[in-house]
């Protein structure tokens, strides 16, 4: 019987995202070169994986052995995750133990979707029983008009207003302007933020997420491993999940985050201050805000201090791949978008926006909106080794 | 044709639910009843611009957009519900709560005209479920 070992990531990579794919690019396309590229990132042959996680809202009639069959993948640990937003840190959670427990010692974890406006409001009419049934009749038109009351909602218990809320876009686009790989990456200003087109009052066009095409992948492997690769890898200190904390009876602004927060960092054995990044799941300023409160990282809670202070001025390292607000969502794969710039920043691979010295980073993951808010939550505090 | 709108509500423990649940959080029953929830005050309200000039719904007919206004409206039986509303209705408005299929709809005031359902319930909240570390009070 094979013991396992502590979980390393040793790659990372992104399928460029794409606003208006060629038609021959697919669903698959997208996570295969993201597959492909992780493990040219890792130094990691194709013959030596032996696991294979998923998360895709667009991969249906298939399954992840038919992905797996596509890749010539042949695996002893296998899963699809359903998790949307948080499907990449439930996928990591699984692989960390997979590989402890020795049940796989390389896997792959992936997550990709070809998403555009028509794919995207399909998939959000039939997102679940509740959005077809209850939500796609008013009509929704997906989720920005819920989370406009959140956004409200977290306001009104903050006092804060747009030009606070501008802050977070304008913060994530100055890093944009440094990733190559982002769908936007010209500097925003204060007044393009204000005057930019409303989608669901007070959201505008820049607190939404471009909907994107793309792919993400990482490479996990034992420590053991690790080691034979060289070269700078990431460990995974401690990840914390909870879903349906409070039966959508809560105000989706005092979240599960809040939850998870004590035994993810006693866990971890580190404090919230220690970490030196943080890539936090943006499906909108506000779930940006809600996290980094419910998780412990704004001081005496003033946000609004935070926002402008931390993350505008002093450009605190949040989302510097200028996160899915800059870089765009590519639907399942946003889950794990954050996991890919963590990686790269622990590596040092990050080029013009490396954060020197980074040994200790925050990845979250939130989403699954049941009726109105999300449902899903999860955190990682990923270290750097070697 | 629009009905006051109801809620489920579990008869062991009085725990609301809406949309319907299949077991009680609360308590684990699976036998509900239905709750009138006819009337709620709007907590906020969005605009959502149509994405699409004539969009498919799931099952099939095609629809004509025009902009929808939408509203989050606490219940007075306690329970927050997703609701279509008419131009006028704004935040802190008291609204009468209907629902036309599994369509919930709020309209202004607060009289709900027919109450097939027997009197009016008194205001009943969600009983608390058990704890979890971190949770708030809302605002």
């Amino acid at each position: 019987m094979s013991s396992g070992s502590e979980a390393r990531i040793v790659g990372a990579a992104e399928a460029t995202y794409e606003r208006h794919p060629a038609v021959e690019r697919r669903t698959d396309t997208f996570i295969a070169e993201a597959v492909v590229a992780a493990l040219a990132d890792a130094g990691v042959d194709h013959g030596e994986v032996d696991g294979f996680g998923v998360a895709s809202f667009s991969l249906a009639p298939d399954h992840a052995v038919d992905l797996a069959w596509k890749l010539g993948l042949t695996v002893k640990w296998l899963m699809e995750d359903t998790n949307g937003g948080a499907s990449g840190v439930n996928m990591l959670q699984h692989a960390q133990r997979a590989i402890e427990a020795g049940d796989a010692e390389t896997i792959v974890i992936a997550a990709g979707d070809r998403m555009e406006k028509r794919e995207f409001h399909l998939m959000t009419d039939r997102y679940n029983k509740v959005a077809r049934d209850y939500m796609a009749p008013l009509p929704l038109n997906g989720p920005n008009a819920l989370f406009a009351f959140l956004t409200e909602r977290y306001s009104r218990a903050h006092g804060l207003e747009r030009e606070d809320w501008a802050c977070v876009p304008i913060a994530q686009r100055a890093w944009a302007t440094k990733n190559p790989g982002a769908v936007y990456r010209s500097p925003m200003t204060l007044d393009d933020y204000l005057d930019s087109v409303p989608i669901a009052p007070p959201l505008t066009r820049y607190d939404c997420v471009p909907i994107v095409s793309g792919g993400d992948a990482i490479v996990v492997t034992s420590a053991e491993r690790a080691e034979e690769l060289g070269g700078p890898s990431v460990g995974v200190r401690a990840i914390r999940s909870i879903y349906n904390p409070d039966q959508q009876d809560g105000d989706g602004i005092n979240t599960g985050f809040a939850a998870i927060r004590d035994d993810l960092w006693s866990a971890a054995g580190v404090r919230p201050e220690d970490v030196g990044a943080a890539f936090i799941y943006d499906d909108y300023p506000v779930m940006v805000a809600v996290q980094l409160g419910d998780l412990g990282l704004i001081p005496g809670m003033d946000i609004k201090r935070y926002v402008h202070k931390t993350l505008l001025e002093e450009g605190w390292p949040m989302n510097t791949s200028g996160g899915q607000l800059s870089a765009g969502q590519a639907g399942a794969a946003g889950g794990l978008h954050g996991i890919v710039e963590a990686t790269r920043q622990l590596r040092g691979e990050a080029g013009e926006r490396q954060v020197e010295g980074l040994e200790l980073a925050l990845a979250t993951g939130y989403g699954m909106v049941l009726y109105t808010h999300g449902a899903s939550h999860n955190a990682a505090v990923l270290e750097r080794h070697g | 044709m629009s009905a006051p709108m109801t809620v489920a509500e579990c008869p062991t423990c009085g725990y609301l639910a809406y949309p319907p649940r299949i077991l009680c959080p609360n308590c684990g029953d699976s036998d509900w009843k239905r709750r009138l929830a006819g009337s709620g005050v709007v907590t906020e309200v969005t605009v959502r611009r149509p994405v699409f000039k004539r969009r498919q719904l799931p099952w099939g007919n095609w629809l004509d957009q025009e902009a929808t206004r939408l509203a989050a409206v606490q219940s007075d039986v306690g329970v927050r519900i997703i609701a279509r509303v008419p131009e006028g209705v704004e935040v802190g408005d008291r609204v009468a709560l209907v629902q036309q299929g599994s369509t919930a709809i709020a309209l202004p005031g607060h009289q709900v005209e027919a109450v097939p359902l027997g009197e009016e319930p008194a205001a009943r909240v969600n009983p608390p479920l058990s704890d979890w570390p971190g949770r708030q009070e809302g605002e």
